[in-house]
Order: C-alpha cells, then structure tokens, then sequence
C-alpha cells in the first residue's frame, strides 16, 4: 500500500496510518472486505516500529472500520459505509478548523476568512471549469 | 511486561576521566529503546559493558534477572551485536566467516544465514575485503541474525551510509522485530531515522541519563514556545523546566519540559502580545536537552 509517513511530525505515525487507511477506505482505493497488509509487510513497507502498526489496526478495528479474520489477517469492514460518511465530515470538520486557526494567527476576523472562503470556493470552480475544456 | 536487561548505579572512568556514574536502567522485552547522546558521552561504553567485553568500575548489570560481568559468556549468546565498524578479517571469504561464528553460537541457524546472504545478495565466495561498506553492515547483520538474538545492540551502525543503505538496514531491523519480537537497544545519532521505530528514549549527557522515558510521552510533555513581547522582557522569566532558550529583543524562543497547564499558565502571567505552542521533535527535543 503506497504511503507516506512523516516520522518526526506531532502527530503520532500510528495516527498518522489510521488516516491514510481512512481516507483509502473512503475515497474507495480500499472497497469493503478487502483485505489489508499484514502488519509484518506494512511496518517493512513504511518501515516503522511493527507494535506501531499493530496498534493502528487495533484502533481501526476498535472503530468498527476493519475487522480480524482467519485468526490474524485483516479486512476492511463490510459496513464500512455508513462510518465513512461520518469520518468524512468529520475530516472535513478538522480541515476548516486547522484553516481557521491558522487564519487566527494572523488576526483575521471571521468576515474575512468567510469573504476570504467564498473567493476561494469560487476561483476554485472557475479553475475547474477551465481544466473542463 | 518481562525485564530482560537491568543496569545498577554503573560508574566507569578512563583515568581521571569519568564517563558516567550512578547510571540505572531498566529494559522490557520486546521494545525498541534508543540511546542518545553526543560523541563522547559514553554510549559506546556502556555498550561495551554490558556486553561484558570491558568491566565497570561500579554497579552490577543484569540479564533476564542473573548477574552478569566483565568476561560473562553466558548471556552473549542471546545477544546480537552490531558495531559502527566491523572487525572482520579482511582475507576471510563471506561463506568462511559464517562457518567461523556457527561454532560459537548454540542458537546458530544455517539455513536463516544462507537466507540472510541470498537477502542481502552477498556471495558467500567474496573476500570481505571487496565488500562496500554497506555490503559490510549486511554481513553484520547477517552474523547478527542468523544467531537468532533475543536482544540486539546496534551501536550506531549506519553513520556514515547512504540514505537508502540506512533505510534497507531499519527495515530488516523491523521484519526482525515482526518476526521474533526481538529487544532492541540502538545507540545512534541517526535520531531522524530512530523515530520511526523508537518507543523509549535515553537521552546520556555530562554522565547521567537526563531521559528515560516513553516516547510519546516524551514528545507529549516538551513544547516549544514562541513569544513577542511590547518591549525587551527581563532577563530572568521565571518559568520552570526552560531547556533552552533563544532571544532576539523583543521576542523569545523556549523549549519547555515538562509541558503542563500551569507552565502555560505561568507563560500568559508574563503578557505577551503573542504566544504560539508548537509541538517538538525528537531530534529538537536532543538538541535542547544536551544544549550548553
């Protein structure tokens, strides 16, 4: 599974996984009941510590979006749909707060980060449209 | 959890100098532990003594709860070892030398040596003179591995190698850890590199261990702090746990350990015109521990 892990970041490389395979599952690159890395073959893969691997799968599952099967091999859940749904606004939710706080820094008032929004939104979808041709 | 290696108030001095004293330590099995510290601090030392290749002048070492000691034999055959630079004979053929350590190791697995060979491409057939230096830290870690070690000492084996000879090496450190659930003390200053697998941190420096502590504890409890203030601030802040600090006039950089809210606290007592809490990494949180 391709991926890219940033050791040294604040956030946790066991969190950082849970995100990757999150977003995997949600954007359909990972589908339900397919099975995932093993852990020997992942921590090789983005070579970090196998008990860091271990644990994200453990949260994973305890999060109801993989299962364990066939004692050790694990799989994306087959129900997985409807925790995606909320994980993805959840994700977006984290987006707009990370943009916001980092807005804050530099002392924007929240009409201006909406104003600043919309412009974007709008550039965006103008960009898009232009790609489109 | 099973403590596998425990360290008792060791002391050594080379002479009148002295390179720790009243060092204790305790290792779980199964964990990865790093050791940091700054050349000369002594890691390489303790290394030597715990394998019991030199004696310390204090304090007692033991392994898997029995006493072990300058020229202990016993413990050396669960134990594998990979020095920053290897010790070969330079006429011995690959082949040859396996051969050679296969006679003193119990545990000594063949058919996981010829593996290890096949694994890492080396002909058994070629004098280790001929080999890179990558090529001569595969063999050590094939020397090391074939053994089947339940605890392996790396002493900074990768300095002076390639990024991607360091990385290939971290990963066989990682299916061996998958495997086999080995312990593993790794002294380097690679710390990058170490975290990604790291999940206890020693930090040697001026002879004593200034940390011993979870990883993410660690990182969980250091924070840098960046403050601007109207005018100068006072040259002393008043706050506790400072590691380091950096000034330019009106603003102020701190590393804060141990983190907590009433650090916080005692940092908006000071009224700054802006404060920002950043997180820390572990090469940062090196540097600001063994700093002056």
């Amino acid at each position: 599974m391709m991926m890219t892990i940033e050791p040294a970041s604040f956030i946790p490389i066991y969190e950082q996984i849970k995100t990757e395979i999150k977003s995997r599952i949600s954007l359909g690159a990972l589908r339900p009941n397919e099975q995932l890395p093993s852990i020997r073959d992942l921590a090789g893969e983005l070579v970090v510590n196998p008990n860091t691997v271990a644990r994200a799968y453990r949260d994973l599952e305890q999060e109801g979006f993989i299962t364990t099967r066939k004692g050790k091999a694990c799989f994306v859940a087959g129900d997985s749909t409807a925790l995606i749904g909320r994980e993805k606004q959840r994700l977006l939710g984290e987006v707009f707060k990370r943009a916001i706080g980092e807005a804050g820094k530099y002392g924007f008032s929240d009409e201006e980060m909406q104003q600043a929004f919309e412009e974007s939104l709008k550039a965006n979808r103008g960009k898009n449209r232009g790609e489109g041709k | 959890m099973t403590e596998i290696l425990k360290i008792k108030a060791l002391g050594k001095s080379f002479g009148r100098r002295r390179v720790f004293s009243d060092l204790s330590l305790s290792l779980e099995a199964g964990r990865v532990y790093g050791l940091l510290g700054r050349n000369g601090e002594g890691k390489t030392t303790l290394i030597r003594i715990l394998l019991g290749v030199i004696p310390a002048d204090q304090g007692e070492v033991f392994y898997k709860g029995r006493k072990v000691g300058f020229d202990s034999a016993s413990h050396k055959q669960e134990i594998g070892y990979i020095p920053e630079d290897s010790f070969f004979f330079g006429g011995m053929r690959v082949g040859e030398l396996l051969n050679f350590n296969a006679a003193f190791y119990r545990s000594w697995d063949g058919r996981r040596a010829a593996e290890l060979l096949k694994r890492f491409s080396l002909d058994p057939r070629a004098r280790i003179r001929t080999l890179s230096r990558g090529m001569k830290l595969q063999l050590e870690m094939a020397v090391a591995l074939a053994a089947k070690p339940e605890f392996l000492i790396l002493d900074d084996p990768t300095s002076g190698l390639d990024v991607p000879t360091r990385y290939d090496f971290l990963e066989n450190i990682v299916r061996e850890l998958a495997d086999a659930g080995t312990t593993v003390f790794f002294a380097t200053h690679l710390v990058h590199e170490l975290e990604r697998i790291v999940e206890h941190v020693f930090i040697l420096d001026g002879g004593r261990l200034v940390v011993d502590k979870d990883y993410h504890l660690l990182k969980d409890s250091t924070r840098r702090l960046r403050l601007s203030f109207e005018s100068p601030p006072p040259e002393k802040l008043g706050l506790g746990g400072v590691l380091s600090e950096r000034r330019d006039g009106r603003r102020v950089e701190l590393v804060v350990y141990p983190w907590s809210e009433e650090a916080q606290a005692g940092a908006q007592r000071l009224s700054p015109l802006h404060m920002e809490i950043e997180p820390v990494s572990l090469e940062d949180i090196f540097r600001s521990f063994v700093a002056g």
